[in-house]
């Protein structure tokens, strides 16, 4: 008995031991990416961007956690190297080194209702839903509350937008706030019966690429050889989106997509360019100025927004050098 | 001077808790709070009412879904341990129940049942039903047979032999069926209020989760035990009031 149980911890100790040198020799060799969701068409541009920089002699691999939040905290507590959000919470109240390298997307979103409102001002003490409390849809409208001086009734909330489009069709709500693509789908098949209210400009990020300070410095070269790819497709990208289509590794995860999908893609990526949802400069200061005036509206940053630095948020000398 | 037992658990409560405290003073992760910094959220938590109209959120599926589960469970599960017939047609099911992927099922649950009440309470079901059933079922089946054979010899009825004897003797195995399926319960609650719309104390989980609060995040997780471990210890109290035969030494504290 005693034996079996010598043995047994043996093998456990071994086993663990095992496992903890091959971890360390993976995080020598590659990159470890957190994507905030599973690859999506969303996604294609990244993915292509990701081709681009092996190209150039990065080693990646990449995880997909199934929300945000979950990604950011990887990436707080060292398991992944890269990551996906906006974590400008967790960077003002952990004292985690976490900073931002790359805005990959504005919060386009859009208000969406039915007939019944015209513009944002009839939205006052009317019920909405949103995506999740703290999220950017519930930042997004307490932004509209303050710049239009109103006050939206009970907010709801329901995850996804195409799930609050679907509550949106089937009469569970009059208003709500949606992503550009839900938005062009819902216009494009009950145009008549639903509005899109005019909106201000957002230059707000919502989906930015961060990673741990210390790994970045550690890893300067492999970081700006990915910025560097994700500039040039961003900036290709601009020019041309249908150059994602074609750029699309067919047997990566993209590739793998159903056709619908992949045929949809140069309308996404057109109507993502057109609406401005990508800034073919990567963001950099005026993101970083955005954001922080944005997030601070929506009561994500405390403190005096004009007290804020933008080197406690973003790092940018990579980005500077891909300029 | 208190007992030997009670100053027992305080020390494992100690040692827990420290090693929460050093762990987050190391810290672990930028995302793990100390014990300290934990039990203050709760405090400002608890003082501001946030914690009370999120409980009164959370407990309306959680007793609705834990009340069913409890009357319907003992109910199929007597009749399921005493008729073989029964017992065919309904343990696969729960068994089935028991052993499904439940967070990959909710949202089929949604599609049937919407975002409201119902899908949370249908959660809390599915957790806490399965082991209330089998585990009553089983107890049923497994009554001693001289102690029904005794009842029926002293010319007791059906009726007689199920409350007076089947009952009694499966009462300890049902009521740790009991404990099992009210802390799955919790489970399910919780686990509704996350994947399906966040409310009350999910809603507390998800939404200082988003703004980096970790404090305040921990601390809500932190309360939902402590009231699982203190309704279990209620739950502990009823049986033996209820049976006085059965204090056989629990470990729930």
């Amino acid at each position: 008995m005693t034996l079996l149980l010598r043995t047994m911890t043996a093998v456990c100790a071994a086993v663990l031991l095992a496992g903890g040198l091959s971890v360390s020799d993976a995080r020598a060799d590659k990159i470890r990416i957190a994507l905030a969701e599973t690859p999506s068409d969303e996604l294609a541009a990244f993915f292509v961007a990701l081709d681009r920089a092996r190209a150039n002699g990065l080693e990646y691999e990449w995880t997909a956690f199934s929300d945000e939040e979950l990604a950011i905290q990887a990436v707080l507590s060292g398991q992944m190297d890269i990551g996906f959000g906006t974590p400008y919470a967790a960077m003002q109240k952990s004292k985690a080194p976490i900073r931002i390298i790359f805005q990959l997307s504005k919060l386009k979103f859009f208000p969406v209702t039915s007939k019944k409102y015209g513009k944002l001002e009839d939205l006052d003490g009317q019920p909405i839903m949103l995506h999740s409390r703290g999220g950017g849809t519930d930042s997004i409208a307490n932004v509209i509350e303050e710049k239009v001086g109103i006050k939206f009734g009970t907010r709801s909330y329901v995850p996804g937008s195409a799930n609050r489009v679907v509550a949106l069709v089937a009469g569970q709500t009059d208003a709500t706030i949606v992503d550009l693509s839900n938005k062009n789908k819902l216009m494009k098949q009950h145009g008549d019966k639903f509005n899109v209210l005019p909106m201000f400009e957002v230059d707000a990020s919502d989906e930015a690429l961060f990673g741990n300070l210390d790994w970045i410095k550690a890893n300067e070269k492999d970081v700006e050889i990915f910025v560097k790819a994700l500039l040039s497709v961003y900036r290709d990208m601009a020019k041309d989106p249908t150059i994602i289509r074609r750029e699309t590794n067919p047997d990566g995860p993209i590739g793998q997509l159903p056709k619908e999908i992949l045929d949809e893609l140069d309308a996404f990526y057109t109507d993502a360019v057109e609406g401005g949802l990508y800034d073919p400069d990567g963001g950099g200061r005026k993101a970083a100025l955005a954001d922080m005036d944005w997030y601070s509206r929506a009561g994500q940053l405390t403190g005096d927004p004009s007290a804020l630095a933008i080197e406690d948020f973003w790092y940018l000398k990579p980005l500077d050098a891909a300029q | 001077m208190p007992s030997r037992s009670f100053l027992l658990k305080m020390l494992s409560l100690a040692i827990v808790f420290g090693a929460w405290e050093i762990a987050g003073r190391v810290p672990v992760s930028y995302a793990f709070p100390t014990f300290l910094e934990s039990m203050r959220a709760l405090a400002l938590l608890a003082i501001d009412g946030t914690l009370f109209t999120a409980y009164a959120e959370t407990l309306r599926p959680l007793a609705l879904g834990v009340l069913i589960s409890a009357i319907l469970g003992i109910a199929l599960g007597l009749w399921i341990g005493l008729s073989a017939r029964f017992d065919w047609l309904f343990s696969p099911i729960f068994v089935v129940m028991q052993s499904a992927p439940l967070a990959a099922l909710i949202p089929l649950l949604v599609m049937a049942y919407g975002i409201g009440l119902t899908s949370k309470v249908f959660v809390v079901c599915i957790m806490a039903m399965p082991v209330i059933v089998l585990n009553t079922a089983s107890a049923v089946r497994n009554t001693p047979s001289s102690l029904t054979e005794m009842a029926r010899s002293f010319l007791g009825s059906r009726l007689d032999v199920i409350l007076k004897v089947i009952i009694p003797a499966a009462s300890p195995v049902i009521f740790s069926g009991l404990r099992l399926g009210i802390s799955a319960g919790f489970i399910g609650a919780i686990l509704s209020e996350l994947k399906i719309t966040p409310t009350g104390v999910g809603d507390i989980i998800t939404y200082s989760r988003s703004i980096a609060d970790y404090a305040s995040m921990y601390a809500a997780i932190f309360s939902i035990i402590l009231l699982a471990v203190l309704f279990l210890n209620l739950l502990e109290k009823l049986e033996l009031h209820l049976f006085r035969g059965n204090n056989r030494g629990y470990v729930t504290d």
